[in-house]
């Protein structure tokens, strides 16, 4: 893979040179022995000065940051960039429809691997192209210092080698619980249920559920344990594939690298076997002691319950965790890892990549190029995270190496989203990632899931009869 | 002289209906510009087959009688009523017209807040007085009915604009005569007012029908077709195939059977008015 291999002769050259002219200009001060380098060349960052960049990108906390503070890329490079925040779903169709249209105005694209990359690769630029070109800045510090599994993750589809997009955002589902609940009730917890209640690694979906009934019987400062983010849509599937994968169940054979690199082909789904169907029956007890709100809540709606102090822990987001902060709870919340199943621990992982669309004159996708390289750079991370309208999640490792970054991970913190690291730095180890199937007809995929599981949770379906028409309806769509 | 404007209808509406004819005969591809392979009847073969499209054809029917029963019964009632007050009408008429005026995704929005259990103020008031303890938007029927009302609340006012010019055009001597001869409100209502706006009414009904088959907006907000498929309606359903899954060739034989059930339902309507003498 190229990632794996070490500084290029070409790297080597751009970063002695006019490529480190660039990084220089990011200011990367801080972040690395480049900003040693001088700046002789604005040339490379300046070639398409006078350009407008249309960036399409779901309505998430790093772009909103972007958006505040596009000023140092356009001193950089003299480019424009207008950006369109989406809810995804509208985000896939102004996708499609632009890939199609014979004249594409999308210059950049908030590639989801699932419902934007797998479906449209095609329609997508190799990014090598460009990483590897003398005439434009590379990627600083190298895709190496990407975090692994989200590269792979993020920016390939099918092929270990073509790259369409950079890790831009890496939201994971970590538990958050109240800890001054815990901390009132932990003793009491402890004697009534027979273990440590404390969250950490070692708790088990099962206890989870313990412990959620205990608070739902015991606590009146919450209305619920817990609750879930099942309504009827992508929200479902998240939340149900962390208890699939930590019961041992899968949605194909090959899971993890279906996950990771995707596949075209990924065979006969695995849905209908035993553990998928415990997975299911377990998911289902849940969400009958979980707020009644569940069926209902997305990932937003769950996460404002939950700020609301209605439930004592949740399956969340980590890029959440600057509005908790933010909110009534703030300094009372905890983070961990989600609970770990009879197979293991897994957390979904929601990471995105930055895209070029294929389909433009070259000149614009070079621009585009630039565009990528200062987004996903390591000071526009860092300027994310500390940035007042909601922060981001880095996905270089050499950010969250970085003092200030470090010294954030504990209160008082002026970067709350840090505070959950210790807790989604585990969850990204590549046996603990969840990653959902990349396929191309994921989008079906999904939709014949969370439909299946909304009706095992109306008490419509069986856990088992669910599985098994969910199992049909991917075979279905994958042509098996 | 015609040959203009023909060209203009050719161009705005019979091509792309023939368009859409062709891509329902076609698998569709949208990557590196539109691309068509050949597939005869089997969109059509599947739209009749498919368990999840007939599922929300029946959904869609509930939701058609529902929401367009209830605002003929509202509209009318309503426009009854105003059509006798005689203070301060014009200011009730400019409140109750105020909910058509709100772009549909805003009323969808509006309704996802107020029946939220979070922070949902009717959400709250139900579940405080009893009548509802479950959550409104989570549970099959609560759901069907929410997005129902939400959709009543802002059309009524256009079933009652209509009636309430019907009734303001009929002709006051005849209705003064009946008074004179005794007749009483119901009488005058069953025998002169319902015959006389009986055009009018059909005309409300032909729109809302029209309008209630293609309907999108307030459901995709709220519950986006869930829980359990209970308000997934067939526009909804045509849009996650074209958009979701990239079958356009399939969504263009859904989209064609919708606009067929329109065609049928208004040549109905048409059909009564025209028995009634109203249209030729």
């Amino acid at each position: 893979m190229r990632i794996s291999r070490g500084l290029s002769r070409r790297d080597f050259l751009k970063m002695s040179g006019a490529g480190l002219a660039g990084a220089s200009l990011l200011g990367l001060a801080g972040c690395g022995e480049e900003s040693s380098q001088g700046s002789s060349s604005g040339g490379m960052w300046e070639q398409y000065k006078g350009m407008t960049l249309n960036f399409i990108s779901e309505n998430t906390a790093p772009t909103s940051a972007i958006a505040a503070n596009l000023k140092p890329f356009k001193d950089l490079t003299g480019i424009d960039v207008e950006i369109s925040q989406l809810e995804l779903g509208s985000l896939v169709q102004k996708v499609s429809l632009d890939v199609s249209s014979g004249d594409p105005t999308i210059h950049v694209i908030y590639a989801d691997p699932y419902q934007v990359m797998a479906p449209f690769a095609a329609a997508l630029a190799d990014l090598n192209d460009f990483n590897e070109d003398d005439s434009l800045p590379s990627v600083p510090k190298g895709l190496g210092d990407f975090i692994p599994t989200q590269l792979a993750a993020a920016g390939r589809f099918d092929d270990p080698d073509t790259l369409y997009a950079l890790p831009y955002d890496a939201p994971t589902m970590i538990w958050m619980y109240r800890q001054d609940l815990f901390d009132k009730y932990g003793d009491q917890m402890s004697q009534d249920l027979g273990f440590d209640p404390t969250p950490s690694e070692k708790i088990t979906w099962a206890q989870y559920y313990d412990i959620a009934k205990w608070f739902n019987d015991n606590a009146d400062e919450v209305e619920y344990g817990t609750g879930q983010q099942a309504k009827q849509y992508d929200s479902l599937m998240c939340d149900f594939s962390n208890v699939l994968w930590a019961y041992g169940g899968d949605y194909f054979d090959n899971g993890v690298q279906v996950g990771k690199i995707g596949a075209k082909d990924p065979g006969p789904a695995r849905l209908d076997e035993a553990k998928a169907v415990e997975a299911a029956e377990f998911y289902k007890k849940l969400n009958e002691i979980s707020h009644p709100g569940s069926t209902s809540w997305d990932w937003t709606a769950l996460d404002e319950a939950f700020r609301a102090g209605e439930l004592a822990m949740v399956p969340n987001w980590h890029e959440f965790a600057a509005g908790v902060e933010d909110s009534k709870l703030g300094g009372k919340v905890g983070y961990e890892r989600l609970p770990t199943g009879p197979a293991r621990s897994a957390s979904m992982w929601g990471g995105t990549g930055l895209g070029i669309n294929g389909e433009l004159e070259d000149d614009e996708q070079r621009a585009a190029w630039l565009f990528l390289v200062w987004a996903t750079s390591p000071e526009t991370q860092l300027s994310g995270l500390k940035s007042n309208v909601g922060g981001g999640t880095p996905t270089r490792q050499s950010v969250y190496e970085l003092p200030e970054v470090k010294k954030a991970q504990h209160r008082p913190s002026d970067m709350p989203n840090i505070l959950t690291y210790p807790a989604v730095s585990k969850a990204w180890e590549p046996e603990n990632i969840g990653l959902r199937p990349k396929v191309e007809e994921w989008n079906e995929c999904d939709t014949v899931i969370y439909t299946e599981l909304s009706k095992m949770l109306a008490g419509d379906k069986s856990p088992e009869q669910a599985m098994k028409d969910a199992k049909e309806g991917f075979d279905q769509a994958n042509g098996v | 002289m015609l040959l203009p404007a023909l060209l203009l209808l050719a161009a705005l509406s019979l091509f792309p209906f023939f368009y859409i004819i062709w891509m329902s005969f076609n698998e569709v591809s949208l990557i590196g510009g539109i691309n068509f392979e050949w597939v005869g009847l089997q969109n059509w073969t599947d739209l009749v087959t498919d368990p999840d499209v007939r599922s929300s054809w029946i959904v869609s029917g509930i939701y058609f009688i529902a929401t367009v029963g209830l605002e003929m019964f509202l509209g009318i009632s309503i426009a009854l009523l105003l059509h006798e007050t005689i203070w301060g009408k014009n200011l009730a008429l400019s409140i109750l017209l105020m909910p058509m005026f709100v772009a549909p995704v805003i009323v969808g929005l509006l309704g996802r807040f107020l029946v939220d259990s979070t922070y949902g103020l009717y959400a709250w008031f139900l579940d405080r007085t009893g009548l509802i303890t479950w959550e409104i938007l989570g549970s099959k029927g609560s759901a069907l009915l929410a997005v129902i009302l939400m959709d009543v609340w802002e059309w009524t006012p256009l079933i009652v604009l209509i009636v309430l010019a019907g009734l303001s055009s009929m002709p006051l001597p005849v209705l003064e005569a009946a008074k004179m001869d005794g007749a009483n409100y119901v009488q005058r209502l069953r025998h002169i007012v319902a015959p006389l706006i009986s055009g009018v009414v059909i005309v409300a009904l032909l729109v809302r029908s029209m309008d209630a088959i293609r309907y999108y907006d307030i459901i995709a907000i709220t519950t986006n077709g869930g829980p359990a498929d209970a308000t997934k309606i067939i526009p909804i359903r045509l849009y996650e195939t074209a958009f979701r899954f990239q079958e356009l060739g399939y969504a263009a034989a859904i989209g064609l059977s919708m606009l067929a059930f329109s065609i049928l339902v208004a040549n109905l309507f048409v059909r009564i008015l025209k028995q009634q003498g109203l249209a030729r």
